[in-house]
């Protein structure tokens, strides 16, 4: 009974990792929601949910050997199952990214919803992975010519590997008005509906600072809301799949030699 | 009109268009950057853009191959990257000619905006800009030209396509063969 969903962008700095937090605590209203970190290269969800202190990381389950167990690296925050990863670059190149589908695995038995904040580049296959081991995708882009045409080629190459989208999320809006004859013009090329557009804002940078969720920070803000909203337009498919581990684990990357 | 070769100061291929506006702002350049996007099957036509710097700050901008001006030529050259850059320092006389036709300017922050998508560096770009063009920015225009840009339905069908493609050769690569749709 679980939908993963992974949230990316093709383009650094549209605000994904925000947007990953806000879409899970407006979806935790109603389902089991765990959020993962599977940007591992870059990783910056421990710095929006207080997690800087974090013992156990994604990275300690991706690295072999390790005698961490998926539940050391989960932690109960804003109502939501976080799982962190870690900064270290020594940690990064330990990490392999074939077992993520292993720990997705195991995380989709205790969640009605796994949201995958990925990296934000499509040139390896770390940075692939999440969305292949998706169901679905939202894109998040700004409304700028780099930002849609990155975010059109991640639905592209989800789709070439069997990942529908979600939707969009047009991010870091500073006139709503064009943003949205924009938002209009391009679901004509995205396979899902605009989820959002939320409004640049000052209150999404300040909760950033502060080390929690936009949704925490700032309930009452025009970017909180319009989140809430997306996560309202969002139609969660938790399947009835009796057999969702194995779903993963049978999910399309190949086993490590 | 052209304009004169100038001295060679870098010459490379970058991902992101982003990475020579910043080294152009950051040496504080006077000349011009020549960007020809690498794949051809983006391209409006043949031919390469050329944007204009005083002291690092982009002034004008041409499309050799759509012949367009301005804003215009910026969202022609608006597409996936890699491009190959070349930045050319010429003197700030040199480029009066050129920047005497209104049609080519640009605002400061437009390269930034429209090219890169890097909202950071646009206003670092403002932030360099003289006093008299600090109040220029691309936020008015550039709605427009992203509006423009999705209605282009052939470049962006082309964007679509040379994605899956890559995603195709990739899951090779990666051995993700079997996944394929």
């Amino acid at each position: 009974m679980v939908e993963a969903f992974a949230v990316a962008s093709g383009k650094g700095g549209t605000g994904k990792t925000t947007t990953t937090v806000a879409l899970g605590m407006a979806l935790a209203e109603e389902y089991d929601v765990t959020v993962v970190d599977a940007d591992t290269g870059m990783a910056n969800l421990l710095f929006h949910t207080g997690l800087t202190d974090a013992d156990a990381t994604l990275h300690d389950l991706l690295i072999a050997g390790s005698a961490r167990s998926v539940e050391d690296a989960v932690y109960e925050r804003f109502g939501m199952r976080v799982v962190p990863c870690g900064t270290s670059l020594e940690a990064f190149e330990a990490a392999d990214p074939d077992r993520l589908r292993a720990v997705v695995a195991e995380l989709a038995a205790d969640a009605d919803v796994i949201l995958l904040d990925s990296p934000a580049a499509l040139g390896s296959k770390s940075a692939v992975l999440p969305v292949v081991l998706a169901d679905r995708v939202a894109v998040v882009v700004e409304p700028t010519i780099p930002a849609l045409s990155d975010g059109l080629k991640v639905q592209e190459y989800a789709a070439s590997y069997g990942t529908d989208t979600a939707g969009v999320v047009f991010n870091k809006v500073r006139d709503p008005e064009a943003a949205s004859d924009v938002a209009e013009k391009a679901e004509r090329y995205f396979d899902g509906p605009t989820l959002a557009t939320v409004p640049d804002s000052d209150a999404a940078r300040a909760a950033r600072r502060a080390g929690a969720p936009l949704l925490a920070h700032a309930p009452d803000s025009d970017a909180a809301r319009a989140y809430q909203a997306a996560a309202g337009t969002l139609d969660v498919r938790a399947g009835e799949s009796d057999a969702v581990a194995d779903r993963f684990r049978s999910a399309v990357a190949p086993d490590s030699p | 009109m052209s304009l004169p070769s100038g001295t060679l100061v870098l010459s490379r291929v970058v991902g992101d268009p982003g990475d020579a506006l910043a080294t152009a702002l950051d040496r504080g350049l006077t000349g011009y950057a020549v960007l020809e996007p690498q794949d051809a099957l983006l391209l409006d036509g043949t031919g390469e853009g050329r944007l204009t710097f005083e002291d690092g700050v982009p002034v004008a901008a041409g499309h050799t191959g759509t012949g367009r001006r301005g804003a215009d030529a910026l969202a022609d050259l608006a597409v996936p990257g890699p491009y190959r850059v070349e930045l050319r320092s010429v003197s700030a006389g040199a480029l009066e000619a050129y920047h005497r036709e209104a049609d080519r300017r640009v605002a400061a922050d437009a390269p930034a905006d429209l090219l890169a998508g890097d909202a950071a560096l646009a206003d670092r770009t403002r932030a360099a800009a003289p006093t008299s063009r600090r109040d220029e920015t691309a936020d008015a225009g550039s709605m427009d030209a992203v509006e423009a840009f999705l209605d282009d339905e052939e470049k962006i069908d082309a964007i679509r396509e040379r994605a899956r493609e890559e995603a195709r050769e990739r899951a090779e690569q990666w051995g993700f063969d079997e996944t394929l749709e």
